[in-house]
């Protein structure tokens, strides 16, 4: 695992929940808010996907981790790490 | 799965997660999106199909739509992501496609001597109004701004603001104000002669700036893709099965006593059956305690089957919302309807693919309806006040449509078949009192209630219409359930 990983991760879960977005131009320090059109109930299917698909957990006061796919990669890489580890 | 979730068998069957009561469009919503994340959800509905108000049943071998005139939001070229129902499809995973909705071909708001007409192209919409009421241009651009500035889906939103005052304070001919109220209300308002502005704004957008489509076999073509996921989700659903109580503890929900005796345990509930009927539920509310929020309107719905396609006869709108004066009431009537005013619907008349067209034609015609009277009626004067009513409203009703009042007679010896409901079967249905086509005029539009895992979606949350219901139950499911979990 490693941060390229955790951005790949995102991304495909964006491809689920809207599969009508173009994803091949994402910019990963750019907020995912401006250059796509996702919505706060977007984000909660993130969170709900990344705990149905890998255990992992965000708290709601973090949701605003994941608004670019290089701080999501900063906020997640870690608890992935963790979940490796265990 | 990576992490172990707690499934409707460890549980038993009688302990779940979530129990949502009502499989209408809000709460087959909600349970979806539960069950999509992987909670134990168990759908509870009274009735023997799902839908609610937009339902369906069969007569003389053939299949009806029960409320379904239009399904609105149908969103427009290019402006697709913005548009509500794709939210909504996003949310629950369904293609937009699947749902195989076709546009209207054209629809009308008929008042004396104004005629205005629209399609899905907000444009012509605005044409019209600029052609009938050409002074009230700019102060009708400047409504459009205030409605546009308002959030009108935002589950803090204001549910007890009157439009017909804020029209009033925008535009100064009062027979605009009531061409814009009428389908408004027809389409969703709990209250009468009104409508809260934020089902005003919802609705307008719905029809006129999105736009009105329909399935060509209907509602089921739109609820079964719904249910197929559900099922696939792992979500269970009990039909015939009505809660009786509510059994509350302290600030919370115990368990839910069934109509068969039954008990069931549930961490949250979502109660979509209304909110004057979720408190009957609850052990702690007298029967008359809440009476005055008994919706009161409600309506007689007639359709009408025969060989030909409408169009053969000139009719070639979709709707014709009609008003036989310059004042449009919307209110419980004195008498069993009143046919002066009402919706007419021709489901022949949407743009279905590849020319296909349903097999025989169809006009429905809604008119309002006085559930008090009608339920005092014995059998025998319910059904011949039915076929008295009906006559009353058509006749009323074919004045709307092109050479209609030459054809009355036609029509009748060419009608294969007829049915009518009434506020009766719309309780049959919704499990509304009284009939109220929806619900009633207090409004919980966050869904809280006193109880800290009981929640109320559909109806009585004030989101209208087939999609607004359905993001209201999502809302519901995201915002109590899901988030924070």
């Amino acid at each position: 695992m490693d941060k390229e990983k955790v951005k790949q991760i995102v991304l495909d879960i964006i491809a689920e929940i809207a599969p009508d977005e173009d994803l091949t131009d994402v910019k990963p320090e750019i907020r995912l808010r401006d250059q796509l059109d996702l919505d706060s109930m977007d984000f909660l299917d993130i969170v709900m996907e990344l705990r149905k698909q890998h255990g992992i957990e965000v708290p709601e006061a973090e949701y605003r981790q994941l608004e670019s796919l290089d701080s999501s990669a900063e906020y997640l890489f870690p608890k992935f790490e963790a979940k490796a580890v265990a | 799965m990576p992490e172990a979730r707690r499934k409707p068998e460890a549980l038993d069957g009688q302990h779940f997660e979530v129990v949502v009561i009502g499989a209408g469009m809000a709460g087959l919503a909600s349970a979806l999106r539960l069950a999509m994340f992987g909670k134990s959800v168990l759908l509870l509905e009274k009735h023997f199909v799902v839908g609610g108000l937009n339902s369906f049943f069969a007569r003389g071998g053939r299949k009806f739509d029960v409320g379904l005139h239009a399904v609105t939001n149908f969103p427009p070229n290019g402006s697709a992501k913005a548009s509500p129902l794709i939210r909504l499809c996003r949310q629950l995973r369904i293609p937009f496609e699947e749902l195989a909705l076709s546009p209207q071909s054209f629809s009308r708001i008929a008042f004396p001597d104004v005629d205005l007409r629209f399609d899905n192209e907000f444009a012509f919409f605005l044409s019209e109004v600029e052609r009938l009421f050409p002074r009230e241009q700019d102060r009708f651009q400047k409504l459009l701004r205030t409605m546009e500035a308002f959030d009108a889906y935002s589950p803090e939103v204001a549910g007890d603001v009157s439009a017909r005052s804020i029209l009033s304070e925008h535009l100064r001919e009062p027979l605009l104000i009531e061409i814009l109220l009428c389908p408004t209300c027809y389409y969703g308002s709990a209250v009468e002669n009104d409508i809260d502005f934020a089902s005003f704004v919802m609705l307008f957008d719905a029809i006129f700036r999105q736009g009105l489509a329909r399935p060509l076999d209907g509602i089921r073509r739109f609820l079964d893709p719904i249910l197929n996921r559900y099922e696939e989700m792992g979500g269970q659903r009990r039909m015939n099965l009505g809660v009786k109580h509510i059994v509350t503890k302290n600030d919370n929900v115990e368990r839910l006593e069934l109509d068969n005796g039954e008990s069931i345990f549930a961490d949250h509930v979502i109660s979509t059956c209304g909110v004057v009927e979720t408190e009957r539920m609850l052990s702690s509310t007298s029967q008359d305690e809440n009476a005055d929020d008994v919706g009161r309107i409600s309506i007689l719905e007639s359709i009408a089957v025969f060989k030909e396609q409408p169009a053969d006869f000139g009719w070639e709108e979709t709707i014709v919302f009609y008003n036989d004066a310059d004042v449009f009431r919307y209110e419980r009537p004195d008498g069993l309807t009143d046919p002066r005013s009402g919706v007419i619907c021709i489901p022949n008349n949407y743009r279905y693919p590849n020319g296909e067209q349903m097999p025989e034609g169809q006009l429905r015609v809604t008119c309002l309806a006085n559930y008090e009277k009608w339920v005092a009626l014995d059998e025998d004067t319910y059904r011949s006040q039915k076929e008295i009513c009906r006559k009353a409203m058509l006749d009323i009703a074919l004045g709307y449509l092109p050479n209609g009042k030459s054809m009355a007679e036609d029509l009748e010896e060419r009608t294969e078949l007829l049915d009518i409901f009434s506020p009766r079967t719309i309780t049959k249905f919704t499990s509304h009192l009284d009939g109220a086509l929806y619900g009633s005029p207090r409004k919980s539009r966050n869904g809280s209630t006193q109880f800290s895992n009981l929640y109320l979606a559909g109806a009585d949350q004030g989101y209208v219409g087939i999609v607004g219901a359905m993001l209201g139950g999502v809302a519901v499911a995201n915002n109590r359930i899901l988030r924070g979990d």
